[in-house]
């Protein structure tokens, strides 16, 4: 099998350059490799526009002289000789660099075997499939009520090696698959448009189900129909898994980085041990999970994989690590050193993911443990207040300062939803909503790095438009 | 590019309507300067290539690779022609595409002070500049994040129509941010450079007086307040405005998020915007960061005008959005490298200036608010955006008064973009990046203008 040829030929190089690193003056070098191939089927304004293929394969290099000075460069021309170069590169770059204080590189402990991250199907997918796949998502959603358009989507499979090698004995390979779905869509009525809705199905087997999305997609584009105003008033706010999934998560990911603690930046950097938030938040990062979408037997450097409590009932009681601020802090490195972090790094857009940067801390699956009231007995508690779907908008980083237009959202009144939001937005601080989570929900959704259910947050400031 | 040429050659490329091939080599270097440290220096080194082809008149498939070997070529032709051909019972539309110039070109664009010359022990200067201005503001600099980077690349288009395009550019960019604290109080502020072009991008701004600039800002803000909450009349500044231009005004200009319904869909030639407003989109802006002579179908990449006095007068187009419209393609086909396929996408997209300075625009407000700076923000296809300002500062009776510190604006582009009454007469060249599917670096030439809009504040009015 030629995959199987290329990668076998591509961790050969890589070995060999590393042997050509360690007979340097050097403290550390890694190596860092992928083969990926990825079938891709894109959905555009009600049409399966175009199928794309990408074959890509690369290798990074780190390594680190005397005085913990460290260097990087990668490339993808797959030969020996442009891998030998890379490897030199990341050397003399290294020369010129300055001290990352405590630079460490994890030893070489066999990492646990993780269940459920390769799916034979996907690797053997057939774009005539995945086309016909993308197309069922469409008449899916837009057979669910005509006033659906489906406005662009993606039904993608990817098979991919990865490898990590250092010069501390880490020598470690996996196989693994991924199969994501994404559909997009808004509603047309009386002349508008309604905010887009998307939903998304995130596996590591074949068996994506079109008509599921479709459906899903479809129906929250049908309870945004008729939207009303909203005004100004301080109250409760649901926020659904969607908008706990992007803001929320955003600022409590910021706050729980290692190298945010050691570097003082992170909110949280002197609270270990203290009362962060209600009692009813319990949070984990777990790279284990059997068939989790961000699951992996190692981390980004080669670290073997945990399951790491962060909050537990309301207390701090850990952070998300790499070796470097696992040895910076004395604390257990939890191998969150992540290749393909997700969130916005103009560097990272750039440069691109995977072999061509660095790692950096970031959870695997960051999963807040579900409570027991399903959605409809959480709305059954608020008195007046708003269920937020999807808000848009980035948090002020450090701050944790959150102000979202609601762009998915529903007014709550007497313990039942009256009517779709129009415009409005929410605002405050994340920090001071975590601890004012008074429920959760029973309706965990998976999201790329995170599994999580809808929050109740009370005394949250709503302002209309 | 010999391997390219070859691969138009086979006869598979027969089974197709039409076959791009794209090459490009890419050498980008980037260093991060974090509080003092390198954090990040890298070399990455890329190349690979990606074939497109239009089968049966309906139907385009894509693939790419990063080995450029005979055997890998060869496949990625077979799997473009594979790949078009599986939706081809999904596809009922004819693209009749309108026959373009055949191009044979090697461009390359001119620089003043070359990369080439720059050795690695001089890059790390430049964000570690940037982090001594900005460390010198005082104690209160909590985090200083600089970043430098290159990028050069050189791109290869070859068509079976017979264009041959070689188009070799660099780009330069430095990004500077920093959060201020005081106590429990933190304040962000943030500003970038970029140009294509050379180490030229330093002679008016030094790093080390834009690290200051940042950081005096992010100091300063520690002091202010959150700014009120509700409609007002601003005065946005060419900065924010570049944002809310791109985000909320130029997406819905573009053919693809035109035609998917709401926004400027269907209202060609008619009045979408105030009178004071035109709006052009052009790859051949000098120095832009989406300064490109042709995009990746082969087209010229000239000026567009989108709007005119307040009239849509064109989308943005490549060269399918255009046969389907019946229009002539625009140059906005941009991939951001070989791998992925190109998309509509702004090059550097502008607003004309108008006749107001600064002043005289503040001066027309009884009560309002001046923002300025931004940290992006996200918009819909129906042009509704929230976006985020880094400080603002309050007008009373045509003066300025106190400063507050950022947060978020939010509303319906076309409406707010109705409700401009004052253009400013300085349009000024921003580097701006997109995230649209896929990653790009683009342009923006934007003056000062003044509207109504709904600021999102943590503070009452």
């Amino acid at each position: 099998m030629k995959l199987k040829a290329d990668w076998s030929f591509l961790r050969d190089a890589v070995r060999k350059a590393i042997r050509r690193l360690e007979e340097k003056d050097l403290t550390h070098a890694e190596a860092f490799f992928t083969y990926a191939k990825t079938t891709e089927v894109t959905i555009r304004n009600s049409q399966v526009l175009t199928q794309n293929r990408v074959d890509d394969s690369g290798v990074g290099f780190r390594v680190a002289v005397a005085g913990n000075k460290v260097g990087f460069a990668c490339t993808n021309v797959m030969s020996q000789e442009a891998i030998l170069e890379a490897g030199e590169k990341a050397f003399s770059i290294a020369k010129v660099s300055s001290e990352v204080p405590h630079f460490m590189l994890p030893q070489g402990s066999s990492p646990p075997k993780v269940k459920g991250l390769f799916d034979p199907a996907v690797a053997a997918i057939e774009v005539e499939e995945a086309v016909d796949r993308a197309n069922r998502a469409i008449t899916a959603a837009e057979g669910f009520c005509k006033r659906v358009i489906a406005k662009d989507g993606r039904f993608l499979y990817e098979s991919e090696w990865r490898g990590i090698m250092n010069t501390s004995g880490v020598d470690f390979e996996e196989r693994g698959t991924r199969a994501l779905a994404y559909l997009g869509g808004s509603g047309k009525q009386n002349g508008e448009v309604t905010s887009s809705c998307y939903d998304l199905m995130l596996k590591r087997s074949a068996d994506l189900e079109p008509e599921k999305l479709g459906e899903n997609v479809g129906k929250k584009i049908v309870d945004l129909l008729n939207p009303k105003p909203l005004k100004s008033f301080q109250g409760s706010v649901i926020f659904g898994p969607e908008a706990v999934s992007y803001q929320l998560f955003d600022v409590l990911t910021d706050a729980l980085k290692g190298d945010a603690v050691f570097a003082g930046s992170s909110a949280w950097a002197n609270k270990l041990g203290q009362t962060v938030a209600s009692e009813n938040l319990t949070v984990i990062d777990d790279a284990l999970l059997e068939g989790g979408f961000a699951s992996r037997s190692f981390d980004g450097e080669g670290s073997p994989s945990h399951k790491t409590a962060l909050i537990t009932k309301g207390k701090l009681v850990g952070f998300l690590h790499d070796a470097t601020s696992a040895n910076a802090l004395k604390m257990r490195n939890s191998g969150n050193a992540s290749r393909f972090p997700g969130g916005f790094d103009m560097i990272r857009s750039i440069v691109g993911q995977g072999y061509r940067t660095r790692p950096e801390i970031y959870p695997s699956n960051l999963t807040i443990q579900p409570g027991d009231k399903t959605r409809d007995e959480l709305v059954s508690e608020v008195e007046e207040g708003v269920l937020v779907e999807s808000m848009a908008g980035f948090p002020q980083a450090g701050s944790g300062v959150i102000s979202a237009q609601l762009s998915q959202a529903f007014f709550i009144q007497n313990g039942e939803i009256q009517n779709p939001v129009r415009g409005g937005m929410v605002s405050g601080v994340a920090f001071d909503w975590f601890k004012k989570i008074s429920q959760i929900g029973n309706d965990s959704k998976r999201f790329p790095h995170a599994i999580v259910p809808s929050l109740l947050v009370e005394d949250v400031k709503i302002i209309g438009a | 590019m010999k391997i390219l040429e070859d691969c138009l050659q086979s006869e598979m490329v027969n089974q197709a309507d039409l076959v791009q091939l794209r090459g490009q080599r890419r050498r980008l270097v980037a260093c991060t300067i974090k509080n003092g440290v390198v954090n990040d220096f890298s070399s990455i080194s890329l190349s690979g290539g990606s074939v497109r082809a239009l089968v049966a008149g309906r139907s385009w498939g894509f693939s790419s690779t990063n080995l450029l070997d005979a055997r890998n070529v060869e496949q990625m032709l077979r799997h473009a022609i594979k790949l078009a051909k599986a939706s081809l019972k999904l596809k009922h539309e004819e693209i009749a595409l309108e026959p373009v110039p055949v191009v044979k070109r090697d461009e390359t664009t001119p620089t003043r002070k070359p990369l080439r010359d720059v050795p690695m022990e001089e890059i790390v200067e430049i964000p570690r500049e940037a982090y001594r201005g900005a460390k010198e503001v005082g104690a209160n600099v909590a985090d200083i994040k600089a970043t430098f980077m290159t990028i050069e690349d050189d791109k290869f288009f070859l068509s079976s129509e017979g264009s041959r395009i070689h188009q070799s550019s660099t780009r330069v960019l430095l990004f500077v941010d920093v959060l201020a604290k005081r106590n429990a109080r933190f304040c962000p502020a943030s500003e970038n450079l970029g140009h294509t072009g050379g180490m030229e991008l330093f002679d008016k701004t030094s790093p080390h007086s834009l690290g200051k600039t940042v950081a005096e800002k992010a100091v300063r803000l520690l002091d202010a307040k959150a700014p009120p909450a509700g409609k007002f009349h601003i005065v946005v500044d060419p900065t924010l405005c570049a944002t809310m231009l791109h985000e909320a005004i130029g997406h819905p200009l573009e053919a693809d998020l035109a035609m998917s319904g709401g926004g400027f869909g269907n209202q060609m030639g008619q009045p979408v915007s105030s009178e004071l407003i035109t709006i052009y989109d052009s790859g051949h802006t000098s120095n832009g960061l989406g300064f490109f002579l042709f995009d990746d179908e082969g087209v010229e990449c000239k000026r567009t005008n989108l709007i005119e006095k307040g009239v849509l007068t064109s989308f943005m187009h490549d060269r399918t959005s255009a046969a389907l419209a019946n229009v002539s393609p625009t140059g906005n086909a941009h991939a951001w490298d070989y791998s992925v396929e190109p998309l509509i996408r702004q090059t550097n997209i502008g607003i004309e200036a108008g006749d107001y300075s600064l002043e005289e625009m503040i001066e027309g407000v009884e009560e309002g608010l001046l923002l300025e700076g931004t940290f992006g923000g996200q918009a819909d296809v129906n042009a509704d955006f929230t976006f985020g300002f880094q400080n603002a500062k309050r007008i009373q009776k045509g003066k300025l008064a106190e400063e507050f510190q950022g947060a978020n604006v939010a509303g319906n582009a076309i409406e707010v973009f109705k409700t401009i009454d004052a253009v400013g007469r300085e349009a000024i060249l921003r580097p701006g990046a997109c995230g649209k599917y896929q990653f790009a670096l683009q342009g923006r030439i934007v003056p000062a203008i003044r509207c109504e809009m709904m600021v999102g504040g943590a503070g009452g009015r």
